[in-house]
């Protein structure tokens, strides 16, 4: 009953509360500090650009400029088309600073600025005095966080992306996409669930950001390389990840994500298949928003 | 029938007791919930509003509990102590926001938000960032807000706080209209000139028990024979002493004292109200300018004071 009343409601409730929320996460300083913190690789990657630029040789083949390594590259790249090398710099980048670092940091705070930032308005307490369900505030909430960060997330990317294969020309630039679509689709998994954990952190404690960095350090840092890593976001974003790449052909290995356990004198292989990986994030995002929601019912003013 | 009732309740925050068994209930019109800050009157409307929930006993409001029922919800209007905006909205943004939580679409939010704002007289401010308003028209957003969507319950908890005498009569003239239209209206204020000129049903509240309620002249009689201090500056201070020996020939004086570091006269009276009737003619009579009277409003504390003391209430 109480589903189909908020699908019913969601046209007129939904919008409103999603443009505004959104608005506020933009207009927000940290998020700018976050922006620019965000682009000074793009920077380097800039300066990278200008420095390797004589490390190239041009060959046309099929009317497509192909740029290949010349002998003044390290002798082990010479002959090799720039696309295939760079890419691995890409996905390294995205990997550990866009997708484990700031992300992580962006999640935390809009979830934050979401929810308590609410409670110390009291604009939550406005709200609880409205007929609008406690599932809604947090559910339009959940929606605004996750298009805002998934989208700075995702035209950083881009960005990365762009600066980073300019070596390699258009061709590099067209022949490489599939690895820009692996990280675009896990910078979006990425958001589903962590804004929906830290939104679960902001209506049950006081001091969210604070716990936050916690739960990223102790839980998603230290647990995550362990024996028990299924129980971390970062389990399954490395394993979409890896599999990605695996299927796009690299040459990778699970124990270079950590997705391995160690079992006497055995290792085992933990790699979750992508679709599962989503499944379960999915699963999880939703039960966060519920039991968020609950928290949000029960809360005493 | 009462559409807000209480029954013995008890709020506990941790070790600090909120409110102590009060038992209450308001119909139709309009009620003043008088108490100093930090008596229990905000406790009592966070249970009645349904975000609080009571420790002890029972709060109905309509037949239901407020806590747990937030349907309902579209059928009362709050307007909060606090301020409690979205700065970066315009009056009218903020209005209609809120009425869109109401379901209502864009267009008849916008609509019904302009018809609220100007009839607070915010036309010409209602385009503006909240961020820029003054404290009259916070006031009034929140009004506004309250009351766009016609509730049946109001509850208002300081409305007249920091409200200039215009926004203070325009908010004042509202709340009659409300009660005449058979709405159930709570009003929470520290000064009970404010409660007075609205409504004869009064709670007094402190320390989180209910003191009295009742009709206000009964309370209003009980305040008149209280001790009360008023500050007299007379333009020029060697009228001073003359003033406290001509008012200590009044019987309702019961004593006066020269404050030399303000240039001030010290009046104690039992009768605020004969004070207040009879100082203008004795001045014009003696003939002495006075540039200031102050009495800080500390009638209701001596009132409590009075009533916790008091035999009748032990």
């Amino acid at each position: 009953m109480e589903i189909s009343d908020i699908l019913n409601r969601s046209k007129n409730l939904g919008m409103p509360i999603v443009k505004d929320c959104i608005y506020r996460l933009l207009m927000n300083k940290l998020t700018w500090i976050l922006i620019l913190i965000l682009l000074l690789p793009g920077l380097l990657g800039l300066w990278a650009y200008t420095n390797d630029k004589d490390e190239r040789q041009v060959q046309k083949i099929d009317g497509e400029n192909i740029y290949y390594y010349n002998d003044n590259a390290n002798f082990e790249l010479v002959g090799l088309p720039i696309h295939e090398n760079i890419r691995e710099n890409f996905i390294e980048i995205s990997n550990v600073f866009v997708i484990k670092f700031i992300g992580v940091l962006m999640a935390i705070m809009f979830a934050s600025e979401l929810i308590n930032e609410e409670f110390n308005r009291k604009t939550i307490q406005i709200l609880r005095t409205t007929p609008i369900s406690p599932l809604e505030i947090i559910f339009y909430r959940y929606i605004a966080g996750v298009i805002c960060m998934f989208s700075l997330l995702a035209v950083t990317s881009l960005i990365y992306y762009l600066i980073i294969m300019m070596n390699a020309g258009f061709y590099g630039i067209k022949e490489e996409l599939d690895v820009l679509v692996l990280v675009i689709k896990i910078v979006m998994i990425e958001s589903i669930a962590y804004i929906g954990i830290f939104i679960l952190i902001s209506v049950y404690f006081d001091r969210p950001f604070f716990l936050g960095i916690i739960y990223w350090m102790l839980w998603e840092m230290i647990v995550s390389g362990g024996n028990y890593q299924q129980i971390t976001v970062s389990h399954y974003l490395d394993s979409i990840l890896f599999k990605g790449l695996e299927n796009m052909n690299w040459d990778v290995l699970a124990e270079d994500f950590g997705l391995i356990k160690t079992a006497g004198n055995n290792t085992v292989n933990l790699v979750t298949e992508p679709l599962t990986a989503v499944i379960i994030v999915f699963i999880a995002a939703m039960a966060t928003i519920w039991i968020s929601a609950k928290g949000m019912e029960k809360r005493q003013f | 029938m009462s559409e807000v009732i209480l029954e013995n309740v008890t709020k506990n925050y941790g070790n600090v007791q909120g409110i102590s068994n009060i038992s209450v209930e308001i119909k139709p019109g309009l009620t003043g919930i008088l108490g100093p800050n930090g008596a229990g009157k905000s406790t009592m409307m966070k249970m009645v509003l349904g975000l609080s929930r009571p420790s002890i006993g029972h709060v109905s409001v309509m037949g239901n509990d407020p806590f747990t029922n937030w349907k309902q919800r579209n059928k009362i209007g709050f307007v909060p102590e606090y301020d409690c905006f979205y700065e970066h909205m315009s009056g009218l943004d903020y209005v209609a926001y809120f009425l869109q939580m109401h379901n209502y679409t864009l267009q008849e939010a916008n609509e019904m938000a302009r018809v609220s704002l100007a009839e607070l007289g915010l036309e010409d401010a209602m385009d503006r960032k909240i961020r820029t308003y003054s404290r009259g028209m916070r006031q009034k957003t929140k009004v506004a807000r309250a009351a766009v969507f016609n509730p049946d319950i109001f509850v208002l908890d300081e409305p007249f706080q920091g409200a200039d005498p215009t926004t203070r009569h325009l908010l004042m003239m509202k709340m009659k209209q409300w009660a005449d239209e058979g709405k159930t209206i709570m009003i929470s204020s520290h000064i009970l000139h404010d409660i007075e000129n609205l409504t004869d049903q009064i709670i007094l509240i402190n320390n989180g028990k209910m003191l009295a309620s009742g009709n206000r002249h009964e309370i209003r009689n009980l305040m008149n024979n209280i001790p009360r201090q008023i500050h007299v500056t007379p333009i020029k201070n060697t009228n001073l002493r003359k003033l406290a020996k001509r008012l200590l020939d009044e019987s309702w004086v019961r004593a006066t004292r020269i404050d030399k570091e303000n240039d001030e006269l010290i009046i104690e009276t039992d009768s605020a109200e004969t004070f207040y009737l009879e100082l203008p003619r004795i001045i014009k009579k003696e003939k002495i300018e006075v540039k200031r009277i102050n009495s800080e409003d500390d009638s209701l504390d001596s009132l409590y004071t009075k009533l916790v003391g008091g035999a009748q209430w032990k």
